[in-house]
């Protein structure tokens, strides 16, 4: 037991102590949600820019806003109740409009073309060219066009919106934690971030493992450890101190991403009271990354223990990891679907249930017996795959030089051969 | 004196390929004990057949007079052949780490630690990493991490290996040293003349079979008359009846096949007209001759 925890500690500060691995855990998710985050704020600003959805509600301006037009088409004869009308300014001729353009008094303006009403084409003149802004007929206008097209007041907003009032009646009542559902920004990101992280850190934990046994092998300090400790000491030794450093680093992601998330709220269109992960949420999240490390860790230890070197053991890695990459491939379906059949399936199907339960479970509310069964289900598959594990941890094997390839792996399998 | 090993008829095999066969030998405190033979003989699986790193097929493994356990595990050092550290990590806890596996507590193994590498000459590298040090140095520091917990057996395979002759001769010194103060060494080398130098009694594993075991002096007299050194012109090179010819100090050393006389070369070369012999003698074989004889030429001990 003294040996297994001097193992553990070993494992910890080695794997604490690299750079490397403060560069992972910290560089690279900064990186990733920088980049997303960012992006996102530089194309929500430009969309602000545009965005005259509020002028349409009535909604007190800031700041002006003059958008100009021509209107050779003879269309436009009055403006909708609670229409903006001050912010539209009517000119005569095109040159009467470039000329308030250039000479900065206007944001933009269209010309109606007399034709218009046979070809239904809006010119639309912008002083320099903004390719993330929407670039065709603004809501303003386009509403302005429809009234006047109808000169009735509910047929443009049927026509805006044909369908303004869904009164939605699930069978089975899910709450969507105030997320606001997969077609919202906060909806979509939030599982998004959930799978993600589970998938980086599921990944990046086991290939510790990996990494862990194939040095020992390589640098064969495994010859001098087995004078001092049983394979198994080692192995156990290996899992639970690499479990913690994996905690660790879920930590750093999942504390990091829930900390980004809370600071913008206001970028997500989250109220202040609404609830961006469950509750009880941290407890399950431990509980099914906790064991979901254990099967990967056990796997790619194993493979560690066969193969002669980590480069040679990494041919196997991806078949490994493949389960983990499923809930990614089908992230639309965990977000738009969490209960549907293909979610429940990965979230039940133990390879694939830390990650798939979770992000379900981020998006909705999941009946409690399919959680407790997916963790009952992940255990047992742990249990046995460190059993396994266990059998692939021995002396021949930790001291061999023996290459890896399908027909050893299926040999040491089977049992086929002698343990030491 | 109770011996610290005794190995009793123990087999072990891979597969089809049985690497020991039926080898026995005993090692006692205060001896430095020769584990010698060819490449790939069988010396390094008997080691780890006596360190329960691998279980035996057969036979028994006695240390300090008892079965192998976790606690007798701390009593022996162990220097394998090939240098097993951390090469990424710094010495100093790499060293540390290995000797709390081996039960010291941190303190002590720091205190010790100081020592050793101020007398290795390694204090000043002791926060560098281990890939940053010479093969030397690595050598130097494996040994170090041997007998860091104070073994009473100490096995060591190629202890002079990657070492300048300073280093060689305090390696030497600190083996004997250890001798001395009545720990049991195991040492495994091909450098006969180091083994001729340190170890009182050896064993000779060929094929898996130990060939050749008792006290070095008693061997060598057993293979007496196995070897001729002679001086002259021309090269003493494919002489009938002689397994190995090498030049030594101006001098040709001769080691010859198992029924083959000196008086037979002497013919043989005297009918020759390429070389020109002035001086022809009957050598005591070196534990090298001896090594040569038995690998090469099958060679069994003779009576005394």
């Amino acid at each position: 037991m003294r040996n297994t925890l001097l193992v553990i500690k070993q494992e910890i500060a080695n794997t604490l102590g690299k750079p490397s691995f403060w560069i992972t855990a910290l560089l690279l998710p900064l990186m990733i949600m920088g980049f997303t985050i960012g992006s996102q704020v530089v194309v929500n600003r430009m969309f602000e820019e545009e965005d005259d959805s509020a002028l349409l509600n009535g909604a007190p301006q800031s700041q002006a806003i003059a958008i100009g037009y021509v209107d050779q088409a003879g269309l436009i004869q009055e403006f909708p109740q609670g229409f903006p009308s001050q912010m539209l300014q009517k000119f005569e001729s095109e040159a009467m409009a470039q000329a308030a353009l250039e000479s900065g008094e206007l944001q933009r303006y269209y010309i109606i073309p007399a034709d218009y009403t046979a070809t239904g084409e809006l010119l639309s003149v912008e002083p320099e060219l903004k390719p993330f802004t929407r670039f065709g007929t603004t809501d303003l206008f386009s509403n302005l066009l429809s009234y006047n097209l109808a000169i009735q007041a509910q047929t443009p907003a049927l026509l805006l919106e044909p369908l303004p009032t869904i009164n939605e009646r699930a069978l089975a009542p899910q709450d969507d934690h105030g997320l606001g559902g997969y077609d919202t920004f906060a909806g979509f990101i939030v599982p998004f971030a959930v799978l993600f992280i589970f998938f980086f850190v599921l990944t990046m934990s086991g290939g510790f493992m990996l990494q862990s046994v194939s040095r020992e092998k390589e640098n064969r300090v495994a010859e001098v450890l087995l004078l001092s400790l049983r394979p198994r000491e080692l192995m156990l030794g290996k899992i639970v101190g690499l479990g913690f450093v994996a905690l660790v680093q879920m930590g750093i992601w999942l504390g990091g991403s829930l900390f980004a998330l809370e600071r913008n709220r206001a970028l997500l269109n989250l109220a202040a009271d609404a609830v961006i992960l469950p509750s009880g949420f941290v407890g399950w999240a431990i509980a099914f990354f906790l064991l979901g490390f254990l099967v990967y860790a056990a796997m790619l230890g194993a493979i560690g223990a066969l193969a002669p070197t980590a480069r040679e053991g990494s041919q196997f890695t991806f078949i490994i990891l493949l389960p983990l990459m499923l809930p990614l491939w089908f992230q639309s379906a965990f977000i738009q679907a969490p209960n549907g059949a293909l979610a429940t399936f990965f979230s039940l199907f133990p390879f694939s249930a830390p990650m798939a339960m979770i992000t379900r479970m981020v998006t909705a509310t999941v009946p409690l017996w399919q959680i407790v069964l997916s963790l009952v289900l992940l255990a047992a598959t742990a249990y046995g795959l460190i059993a396994l594990a266990a059998r692939f941890f021995r002396a021949d094997t930790l001291l061999s030089d023996a290459t890896l390839d399908w027909k050893r792996l299926r040999s040491e399998l089977l049992n086929r051969k002698a343990g030491a | 004196m109770k011996p610290s090993v005794s190995i009793t008829h123990i087999s072990k095999s891979f597969g089809q390929v049985k690497a020991v066969k039926d080898v026995s030998f005993e090692v006692f405190p205060g001896e430095i004990f020769g584990l010698l033979g060819p490449n790939g003989a069988g010396k390094t699986t008997a080691i780890r057949v006596m360190l329960d790193i691998f279980r035996p097929d057969g036979g028994s493994v006695t240390l300090f007079d008892g079965k192998l356990t976790e606690e007798t595990k701390h009593r022996i050092g162990y220097l394998p052949e090939e240098r097993g550290l951390y090469k990424d990590l710094k010495l100093e806890p790499t060293l540390i780490y290995l000797a709390t596996l081996k039960g010291l507590d941190e303190a002590t193994a720091r205190q010790r630690l100081e020592s050793w590498l101020k007398r290795f000459e390694l204090y000043e590298h002791r926060q560098k990493k281990v890939q940053e040090l010479s093969k030397g140095m690595q050598q130097k520091a494996q040994l170090i991490a041997t007998l860091l917990h104070d073994p009473d057996l100490i096995i060591v395979d190629e202890p002079f290996s990657g070492l300048d002759p300073v280093n060689t001769r305090l390696v030497k010194d600190i083996i004997e040293e250890q001798r001395q103060a009545g720990k049991a060494i195991i040492m495994s080398t091909h450098q006969m003349h180091q083994v001729e130098a340190l170890c009182n009694r050896i064993v000779l594993i060929n094929n898996g079979e130990a060939v050749l075991y008792g006290e070095v002096d008693r061997i060598r007299r057993q293979f007496a008359g196995n070897a001729v050194t002679l001086s002259g012109q021309g090269t003493f090179t494919d002489i009938p009846g002689v397994l190995e010819a090498r030049q030594q100090n101006g001098d040709w050393h001769l080691a010859l096949e198992v029924g083959v006389s000196p008086q037979e070369v002497l013919r043989t070369l005297a009918l020759r007209d390429d070389v020109k012999l002035e001086r022809f003698e009957i050598a005591e074989p070196s534990l090298d001759d001896i090594f040569v004889m038995v690998v090469k030429g099958g060679a069994t001990a003779g009576e005394e």
